[in-house]
């Protein structure tokens, strides 16, 4: 199967192919979705709360296999991929969560050498486990996300925007192709989330990577994106350029049709948009 | 067993107290060898546990084993080594390993792992899934996931175990000499055989001190290592702060932005305070193998005979000591019901003395709760051998040794209970002009009741476990066939011993739990 081989190069990047999810409680929570993105696209995927963002997410670096469809990323078909073939997939796509996982009682340069797992071979434990050149490698992305003077402080002493950044910066130790994010600044305040995702979308773009960004702040995500994809109940109900593309129909991916048929504005639906 | 018997006892014990005053030292350097060599097996019995719990704790946690069947293996041999005691273990290893304390650092390793490897598995199992999830995201293996995110989380949990495990353990070698397995134990029982009560007291106060001290020193470390508020911090110190410097209070390490880019984590009174630990602790170890003769390293051949004799153990032989197997078990249940709550009896007030949100006078309840702490401190086996001394054998000793014991260590539990109590239904108890009695009996005790039931069926399992070793010093019980059977080499029947005791305590322990789990729900 060539298919199966892995490719750095390949594009597009991913390609999802009619995958849908039910989940073993019966939840059918990504119904048939087929998308393509080609490499260095920076793709925002919007939706409600329980849309099917973050499963789908999940999907592309094999965290969830699918029910049914196929996921291929860089030329490998990781909706059937064996655990090493998975991990070496992996390696090449960051991560970030919306709670850091960060290890809390660890230190910031430590959270961060854990980025390069995927590159070495034992288990490590502890800053001086990792070779010097890494260290070094480690405080080069602490220093890209303004953090190099925090090195050594527990991640449980940070403020959560600092938290984030250190994720980002474990993410940056993968050396990536691709980042996922999941709502990666719904938990901080809003100057601090404006000033991540700032952060997390400028260093995507310096290094062309390819990213998929779930996210609830529609501004920021028509700043920044090419693309802009919506789900409502696991189905893709907007596929569009982020060109051109202007906040009224992007609401429409936040409304619910209830039992009547008649679409209604949802409680869910972000301040930032029934505002404007 | 009569209950005039048992308040009896108490005149022949004061009778055995008096004839031992004044303590006679003449022995001191055999008493201060022995003492040493009962903390170098506690530590080398602690180390072989920690060892081995260690790997076998990944294979019974739920998030890390991997497999439904390493699970079950790693739990069954946690629960196993749970529910053997100590000095059962030691009395067969002595008999494989011969006298001397080898025999008794394998007993206190082995029986460790209970304890040791639970707490461990536990730890695990309560790390937070998050960072995990993140570091396979990474592309790291099963493994290096593992390492690098669960087991940061737990290791603080399991240097506490550890050192707790230490405590315990030099408790625990100070009675194995009981049965010929080396430390301060074997000076007891020989000085009260020949009748040297003075001498025998002597030996019982040094240890006894030494156990004392060593609790205050390790729970002092367990703080200074595992309490949060002493993390450092490291902090790059502004323009005007001069040069490295520690704050002294919130223990802050300011460093310049150089050596905060040092490749080498630096050095914070966390750091500094570990490092020692560790270098004390090696020291220690190394002392404490060159100090003990233990005979495994100089002969192969003497290892077969050891598993030979531990072979001979299984299969179990139920038949030829049938009706003393049932009589003994019996017997040992008794002791431990009747301890209980005699126990229990004797620790209410003791308890109610001892909390001081009941008892007024600030003096009481300080001078009750002082004088427990120092009782507890006497292992529970000494109690019943100077029991037995002065009594003959039998279970009576036994029994009101173990009645003490529970006593002391309820009342210590019930005194918690009670300061826990919610104050508010008290005062509106009292705002009806109740007396302190009517209040007692009308809001403290209600709200007691379920952590009280559950300190009942815990301190339940403790005496059952105690009333199955007590035999092995003449207190009655069960303990007496198995010493008999390893004394006349029937194996299989110390095998059945060993597996009753199994199943015995296994299944208190599961209507324990139980019992805990139906309270909880009620709740
Ligand atoms: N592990 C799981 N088991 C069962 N159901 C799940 C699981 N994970 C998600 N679901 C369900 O799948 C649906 C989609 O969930 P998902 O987390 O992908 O939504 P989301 O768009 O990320 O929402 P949010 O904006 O709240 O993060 C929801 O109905 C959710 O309850
Ligand atoms: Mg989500």
């Amino acid at each position: 199967m060539s298919l199966n081989r892995f490719d750095q190069e390949a594009d597009p990047i991913v390609r999802l192919s009619d995958i849908s999810k039910r989940f073993p409680n019966g939840t059918l929570a990504l119904d048939k979705v087929s998308l393509e993105i080609p490499r260095g696209q920076l793709l925002c995927l919007i939706g409600l709360s329980g849309s099917g963002k973050s499963t789908l997410l999940r999907h592309v670096n094999g965290l969830h296999k699918p029910t049914s469809g196929s996921v291929d990323v860089m030329g490998m078909r990781v909706s059937e991929a064996a655990n090493k073939d998975l991990r070496e997939v992996r390696r090449h796509v960051g991560f970030v969560f919306q709670q850091f996982g960060l290890i809390n009682r660890a230190t910031c340069l430590e959270n961060v050498l854990s980025g390069a797992l995927g590159r070495l071979n034992w288990p490590r434990y502890g800053v001086r486990s990792y070779p010097k050149q890494l260290r070094r490698l480690a405080f080069d992305h602490l220093d890209r996300v303004g953090l190099a003077d925090q090195a050594y402080q527990r991640a449980d002493t940070l403020s959560g925007g600092q938290m984030q950044r250190v994720a980002i910066a474990r993410s940056l130790m993968q050396e990536p192709q691709m980042l996922l994010a999941d709502e990666p600044v719904a938990s901080l305040d809003p100057e601090s989330s404006g000033q991540v995702l700032e952060l997390l979308l400028k260093i995507a773009t310096e290094e062309n990577m390819t990213v998929i960004c779930t996210l609830h702040q529609v501004e920021l995500a028509l700043g920044w994106a090419h693309r802009i994809v919506g789900l409502r109940a696991g189905k893709v109900v907007l596929d569009r350029s982020a060109i051109g593309l202007d906040q009224r129909d992007v609401m429409d991916v936040y409304q619910r049709v209830d039992v009547t048929g008649a679409p209604t504005s949802d409680e869910d639906v972000p301040t930032s948009i029934s505002n404007s | 067993m009569s209950f005039a018997g048992l308040f009896g006892g108490f005149s022949d014990v004061a009778a055995l107290i008096a004839r031992m005053l004044p303590p006679d030292f003449y022995q001191l350097s055999g008493i201060i060898s022995a003492t040493i060599e009962t903390l170098w097996m506690a530590l080398l019995g602690t180390t072989i546990a920690v060892l081995i719990s260690f790997p076998l704790s990944f294979g019974a946690a739920k998030n890390t084993t991997p497999n439904k069947f390493v699970f079950a293996l790693c739990r069954g041999i946690i629960t196993m080594t749970r529910a053997i005691p100590d000095l059962i273990f030691a009395a067969i290893f002595v008999r494989a390993f011969g006298i001397g304390p080898l025999a008794g650092i394998l007993a206190l390793g082995l029986h460790s792992i209970g304890m040791i490897g639970k707490m461990f598995a536990d730890a695990l199992e309560n790390a937070d899934a998050m960072p995990r999830e993140a570091s396979v995201s990474t592309g790291a293996s099963k493994w290096q996931a593992i390492f690098a995110s669960i087991l940061p989380q737990a290791t603080p949990t399991m240097i506490g175990t550890s050192l707790y495990r230490l405590d315990i353990n030099v408790r625990a070698s100070a009675v194995l000499g009981l049965v010929g397995a080396g430390g301060i134990g074997f000076i007891i029982q020989s000085a009260l055989r020949s009748l040297d009560y003075p001498s025998a007291l002597a030996a019982v106060s040094v240890i006894f001190i030494v156990i004392l001290a060593i609790e205050f020193f390790s729970s002092k470390v367990r703080a200074s290592i595992l309490g949060e508020r002493s993390a450092s911090v490291v902090v790059v110190r502004s323009q005007s702060e001069r040069s490295i410097r520690r704050t002294g209070r919130d223990r802050t390490l300011l460093v310049d932005a150089v050596t905060m880019r040092s490749l080498v984590p630096p050095l914070t009174s966390d750091r500094k305070s570990r490092i020692i630990s560790v270098w004390v602790y090696v020291i220690m170890l190394a002392i404490a193998l060159g100090t003990i003769n233990m005979p495994i390293f100089s002969s192969f051949g003497y290892f077969d005979d050891a598993w030979r004799i531990v072979a001979q153990l299984v299969p179990p032989d139920f038949t030829t000591a049938r009706s003393e197997l049932i009589t003994g078990m019996s017997e040992s249940l008794a002791i431990a019901f009747i301890s209980t709550t005699l126990g229990l009896f004797i620790a209410i007030p003791l308890g109610l003395l001892s909390s001081r949100n009941i008892v007024v006078r600030k003096m009481v309840f300080v001078g009750t709760r002082s004088m427990l702490v120092v009782f507890r401190g006497i292992p529970e086996l000494i109690i019943a051998v100077l029991f037995v001394s002065a009594m003959g054998l039998g279970p009576v000793p036994g029994t009101l040794a173990l009645t003490l014991v529970t006593a002391f260590f309820m009342s210590k539990l019930i005194a918690d209970t009670f300061e826990e109590v919610d104050p508010s239904p008290r005062e509106a108890i009292f705002a009806t002009g109740a007396t302190r009695i009517q209040e007692l009996f009308g809001s403290v005790l209600p709200q007691a009741m379920p952590a009280l039931v559950s300190q009942i069926l815990y301190m339940l399992d403790v005496n059952l476990r105690s009333s199955t070793v007590l035999g092995i010093v003449g207190g009655g019980g069960i303990g007496f066939l198995l010493l008999g059977s390893i004394r006349v080499f029937e194996f299989g029947t110390t095998g059945a011993v060993v597996f009753s005791i199994f199943v015995v305590v296994y299944a208190i322990e599961l209507v324990g739990s139980w019992v805990r789990g139906v309270l909880d729900k009620a709740n």
